[in-house]
């Protein structure tokens, strides 16, 4: 009797091990897709209203610009709130960006080269704070590696532009948190090959049941001792947002 | 006229009204910037003269309620030519935006600004590039803004110049077709008398676009002024800019535009210091060549260089500038404008019959402290 104990235990031990495996196996065979979507679904925001901070550091020097950004799948409008930059507004509608200069309250239209130039001089550039689609739209995505960031295991992924899509940098490397799918550091290559930016997460916040980057940095690989914090201090998802927002009467 | 006297009363009155009806408790806010610069100017014979100039630019934010926008702004500045202080109201005005009207009514900035360096159409003329449209662009008048979808609407405006006892209209459609922004601009002004001149009544009508071609960032303008005397003109103008990346990460910004018009009629956009030699053979057509060049050193700190040159008689003006900011807070910049040109040329810094002498360099260099 004790003996037929023994060998029920052992198989259910068995089937226990096989079950935890096969559950880890899938885990390990999630697709490089699967996993930047359940990244977007942190990260991605339909619309959001955020207060946030840029401080661009170069040499011994930091400039703090302060602004706030309401976005939607599709348009953001972005104003300047730093004594420098006050009433500085930007609009962006799918590929186009229209500025709002404040002592002359004119509204001009920026040419569209200008959306890869940094933002008010920092290291960001207007697509990359106002940039709205889901990376799987733009990218195609292959796993090719694990590595581990501050402790933390992460799936390194490498995305090229998919065919006949604008997007600001050819390729890109990712660094997703295996566990908290979030991304933890990218790099930012140009089609000839040469990294252009690196990105790496500072911290990282739940909101709302979501795994946020609320503190990130932008080094400009192309320049030496340089590069750009962007902070946000306060963030709403889903805000209620008027129709005629995201219009050229809204920035006067 | 009775409606020009008491506008500006009539808006201080509400504006008062209105400190007053805010509660305590909503934000009120000041700020604004405090310059100082030292500028040099080098006359035709090599003597240099140096002025002082101060600034002072006072901006009151108030909260907006009920869809109702008031806003103050003052500039105080030393008269560097006189000795004295002055002061230029810049906005004092109340919006408000109804559901499908947005009246602006008091002194405001009216700007029709497209993205060029010159705008032969623009509500006020004055250069940009040149920074000429300081003062002319703030107005004491009554604007009516339609805004017909997300990128379209119509604007009228009522201004009441203070050199003319009648009223300056303006018409402004705009659009955006194909990515491409359009307007369209008309503009008739009254008699006005300047410095004891009397310049003719006149109107002008004017298409400007602005889009992208690949990589290039292209713009223009044409029109019609409609002129009693000789100076009626069609007038236009073409551009475009562009931007690179080099090796080690740093941007050149280019701009390049080409204005073809009556010489007569460039006074008004060049402003008065370089309106000098315009005066002989004003039914004269001329061609300005514009340049802007903007070098970007680092994240804080950029070079630029602008040259306006006329094709008729070969004279520049080159303007090499360098900014640097400092810290959140502080700004420096250095700005250089020299001469070109034999007599009587458009720019040339020689003497012309009857006309005060233009200096041969101006260099100014100052501080900018924004709060």
């Amino acid at each position: 009797m004790m003996r037929k104990f023994k060998w029920f235990l052992l198989i259910g031990i068995i089937m226990l091990i096989l079950f935890f495996s096969l559950i880890a196996i899938a885990a390990a065979e999630m697709t490089a897709e699967e996993i930047i979507n359940k990244r977007d679904d942190n990260e991605y925001i339909t619309s959001f209203k955020a207060e946030a901070e840029m401080i661009i550091v170069s040499g011994g020097r930091r400039i703090t610009k302060a602004m706030l950004i309401l976005s939607d799948k599709k348009n953001a409008l972005v104003e300047f709130t730093n004594p420098q930059d006050r009433g500085t507004k930007f609009l962006k509608r799918e590929d186009n960006l229209w500025m709002f200069f404040p002592d002359a309250e004119e509204i001009i239209k920026i040419s569209g080269h200008m959306l890869k130039q940094g933002m008010m001089g920092s290291d960001f550039s207007y697509q990359d704070i106002m940039e709205s689609d889901k990376l799987t739209d733009l990218y195609n995505f292959e796993i090719i590696r694990e590595d581990e960031i501050e402790g933390r295991i992460c799936y390194v992924l490498e995305g090229i532009a998919k065919e006949g899509v604008k997007v600001s940098y050819y390729r890109r490397i990712s660094w997703v948190d295996k566990e908290r799918f979030v991304g933890l550091k990218e790099e930012l290559y140009a089609q000839s090959g040469r990294i252009l930016k690196e990105t790496r997460i500072n911290e990282i916040k739940e909101i709302e049941g979501r795994w946020i980057p609320v503190d990130s940095a932008m080094e400009n690989k192309l320049r030496k001792n340089t590069y750009t914090e962007f902070k946000i201090t306060e963030v709403d998802f889903n805000p209620e947002i008027s129709e005629g927002t995201f219009a050229l009467q809204s920035l006067r | 006229m009775i409606t020009k006297k008491y506008l500006n009363i009539t808006i201080l009155f509400i504006f008062f009204f209105l400190l007053g009806v805010i509660p305590i408790s909503a934000k009120i806010d000041m700020g604004g910037e405090l310059a100082a610069s030292l500028i040099n100017i080098v006359d035709n014979e090599g003597q240099i003269s140096t002025y002082l100039q101060a600034g002072l630019d006072l901006e009151l934010f108030l909260p907006s309620f009920d869809n109702t926008q008031a806003k103050f702004e003052m500039y105080f500045f030393n008269n560097y030519i006189s000795g004295g202080f002055d002061y230029l109201i810049k906005k004092l005005y109340l919006k408000h935006k109804f559901e499908k009207l947005h009246l602006t009514v008091g002194r405001q900035p009216i700007s029709w600004s497209f993205g060029s360096m010159l705008n032969p159409f623009d509500f006020s003329l004055g250069a940009v590039v040149m920074e000429e449209e300081t003062g002319v662009k703030y107005q004491d008048a009554i604007e009516g803004h339609v805004p017909l979808n997300w990128n379209s609407s119509v604007s009228v405006v009522a201004a009441f110049p203070e050199n003319s006892q009648n009223i300056k209209w303006g018409l402004r459609g705009r659009t955006v077709i194909e990515g491409y922004d359009l307007t369209l601009n008309y503009i008739q002004e009254p008699e006005m008398e300047i410095i004891g001149t009397i310049i003719p009544a006149s109107k002008r009508i004017g298409f400007t676009g602005k889009g992208d071609l690949g990589p290039l960032g292209i713009y223009g303008t044409v029109g019609y002024y409609f002129k009693d005397n000789n100076n009626a003109d069609l007038a236009y103008l073409i551009g475009g800019d562009y931007s690179h990346f080099f090796e080690a990460g740093n941007k050149v910004y280019l701009q390049l535009e080409y204005l073809s018009m009556k010489k007569g009629n460039l006074s008004s956009i060049l402003g008065p210091f370089f309106s000098g030699n315009i005066t002989n053979n004003s039914d004269e057509d001329v061609g300005l060549l514009l340049g802007l060049a903007n070098y970007e050193i680092d994240e804080f700190s950029q070079i630029s260089l602008i040259t306006v040159s006329s094709l008729n008689d070969k004279s520049m003006i080159i303007m090499p500038g360098y900014r640097s900011q400092l810290s959140n807070n502080l700004s420096f910049d250095l700005d250089t404008a020299v001469c070109f040109g034999k007599d009587s040329t458009l720019f040339g810094p020689g003497l012309s019959e009857g006309i005060p002498k233009k200096p041969k360099a101006i260099i100014e260099a100052g501080f900018t402290y924004t709060f």
